[in-house]
């Protein structure tokens, strides 16, 4: 395991940041979900060795979180969700430096940093001026620069902001070929749900300070619950609430299509059942499909 | 295979434990300042006053060559402690030490705190006092051109030109003077522009508070001891205090009937205060927001 954490608590004074969590994170690419305040800055500070858990023990690429954080720090790619340069700097010589500053010897911090800057799509334009790059390639940039030292971890926070449609799908891409291929784990915190499900295989999803859950994406959707979409005709009152009385989640669309999120433990005959003591007919059955989104919803309690 | 075709390979190198890991921040601060032109003119000015005393430490040992050339009295250009003391603090000397530093070091933390340059930094396995380090031997670099080079170069031109060691019999002193004096205002001076520029991520507010400071701290000085006639404002002056630890170091009068050893103790907690100040500003932990 890449990351190993057991019973982590952290309070910033009486504000219980984080507690009671336990995460176990292999290879791949794994997305960090959580709404505001659900812990995942304070997360990656603890696993980045800047804060000291209250409770709890920790390891990350087999190095404690609590004695060794330099170690962590040498082998983890970090990837800054703010834009960050060097003005006056060029993107070799900023790319370059960052290695250095990560212990690579002068000579081949730069010869590495042509070979990242090319491959994260900047060869060209890797001897302008930072200030004149634009925001998708100082996105990149910043991809750049957390791989110059080719981690074995990389902290990626929200590595699709400010970028438009092109720019986004390339810098997935490049996420997608790092994870996938070259034997490096991605931990993606994001609150764009899409770029997780495209890029990710595992999602941790954090509220409140806890792990809400964790596990491979897919098989989280089928456990947690299964989703239908149903059109009816008739008074649908009775039939939504004896739905909502045995734990079902609704949503309805414009289209007077209905989704409903049926708890794991309830066979989808209760449909059925609902409808017909309520006297309503159901002209339109499928199961449907859930997204991450449904997921997260349901997980953190949101619509 | 072109290059752009060969996509990401991995690194087989060894990472270095580095004995000093503020150096690549010292030489990139340094390669940055020297990339301005402005900043080149104005330091090869700033090093006027070196070659200006330098020369005068030659026309020293060579009196009866230039006499056509000398109107009034030669005793300015007798090499003794005052003449050191006068290098270290005359008024154009400290003005050009502050303009270095508003083009060399207003930057230092400021562009890293508008760029977000911090995430990165700590993100790595880099200690808050080597970061400090490395901004502060950047100022060191600049101000050690300015004070500690010339000032030892003119004990060694003095001995070559005078072709004896009898200066150096004489004031055997003068070269830990200095060196002491050297550091201690390099020290002020590095603190100074650090914690200036930890205060705002504006460069431009930066450089002017740099040059204000300096400048209306001396300023308050002449209009209290106008109006008061009380030396111990002096206190309040940045380059009054320099003077006063200057005349101390060089043994000559100093300039205020005020006992040195205050105006230490001012540039001395102005250091701790900036330290501190610097401490609580730089935060690794702010490197996830």
């Amino acid at each position: 395991m890449n990351i190993e954490l057991r019973d982590i608590r952290f309070n910033y004074g009486k504000i219980t940041a984080l507690d009671g969590v336990d995460l176990a994170l292999g290879e791949g690419a794994c997305g960090l979900l959580g709404p505001n305040g659900a812990g995942k800055s304070t997360l990656l500070r603890i696993l980045l060795g800047f804060l000291r858990p209250a409770r709890g023990e920790g390891r990350v690429l087999g190095y404690d979180i609590q004695k060794e954080q330099f170690s962590i720090r040498r082998f983890v790619g970090y990837m800054p969700e703010d834009e960050c340069l060097i003005p006056g700097m060029d993107a070799v010589t900023f790319t370059s430096y960052f290695g250095e500053m990560s212990g690579m010897p002068r000579q081949e911090a730069m010869k590495r940093a042509h070979d990242v800057l090319f491959y994260v799509g900047l060869g060209e334009a890797r001897y302008r001026l930072l200030e004149t790059y634009s925001a998708g390639m100082k996105q990149r940039l910043k991809l750049a620069q957390a791989l110059v030292h080719d981690p074995k971890l990389l902290f990626l926070d929200e590595p699709t902001s400010n970028l438009d449609p092109q720019g986004r799908n390339e810098i997935l891409d490049l996420i997608k070929d790092i994870s996938s291929k070259k034997d490096i784990q991605v931990l993606i915190s994001s609150h764009i749900l899409t770029d997780i499900e495209y890029t990710c295989s595992f999602v941790v999803i954090l509220n409140k300070g806890r792990v809400a859950a964790q596990g491979d994406i897919n098989a989280l959707k089928e456990i947690q619950f299964s989703l239908y979409e149903v059109k009816t005709k008739g008074e649908n009152e009775g039939f939504l609430k004896t739905l909502k009385d045995k734990g079902c989640r609704l949503e309805e669309t414009e289209d007077r299509m209905m989704k409903i999120y049926l708890p794991a433990n309830l066979p989808r005959h209760e449909i059925f059942r609902a409808a017909a003591e309520e006297n309503v007919q159901i002209r339109y059955f499928v199961k449907s499909r859930t997204s991450l989104e449904d997921l997260f919803a349901k997980t953190v309690g949101v619509d | 295979m072109p290059i752009s075709e060969q996509g990401y390979s991995h690194w087989q190198g060894t990472f270095v434990e580095r004995r000093w890991p503020w150096w690549p921040i010292t030489r990139l601060g340094i390669r940055l300042a020297f990339k301005r032109k402005f900043f080149k003119f104005i330091f090869s000015v700033a090093l006027g006053p070196a070659m200006l005393f330098s020369a005068g430490v030659y026309v020293s040992e060579r009196l009866e060559d230039f006499q056509s050339m000398l109107r009034g009295p030669s005793r300015f250009l007798e090499v003794n402690p005052a003449y050191f003391k006068s290098y270290f603090t005359n008024e154009p000397m400290l003005f050009m030490m502050v303009i270095v530093l508003v083009l060399a070091g207003a930057g230092l933390i400021c562009d890293d705190l508008k760029y977000n340059s911090l995430q990165l930094y700590f993100s790595r396995p880099l200690r808050k006092r080597d970061y400090f380090f490395g901004k502060m031997f950047t100022l060191f670099f600049f101000l050690f051109l300015m004070t500690l080079i010339p000032g030892l170069l003119f004990v060694l031109l003095k001995i070559i030109f005078a072709g004896s060691f009898k200066f150096l019999a004489e004031y055997p002193w003068l070269p830990l003077s200095v060196i002491a004096f050297s550091i201690l205002i390099t020290l002020f001076f590095a603190f100074y522009t650090l914690l200036i520029s930890s205060l705002s991520k504006n460069r431009r507010y930066v450089s002017i508070l740099l040059f204000l400071v300096y400048v209306f701290s001396d300023m308050f000085f002449g209009i209290f001891y106008g109006i008061f006639h009380n030396p111990y404002f002096s206190l309040l002056s940045i380059r009054g205090n320099i003077l006063q630890v200057g005349a101390f170091f060089f043994r000559v009068k100093a300039p205020f009937s005020v006992p040195w050893i205050y105006s230490f103790l001012v540039l001395a907690a102005f250091c701790v205060v900036s330290g501190l100040v610097l401490k609580k500003k730089i935060r690794g932990v702010e490197v996830i927001k």
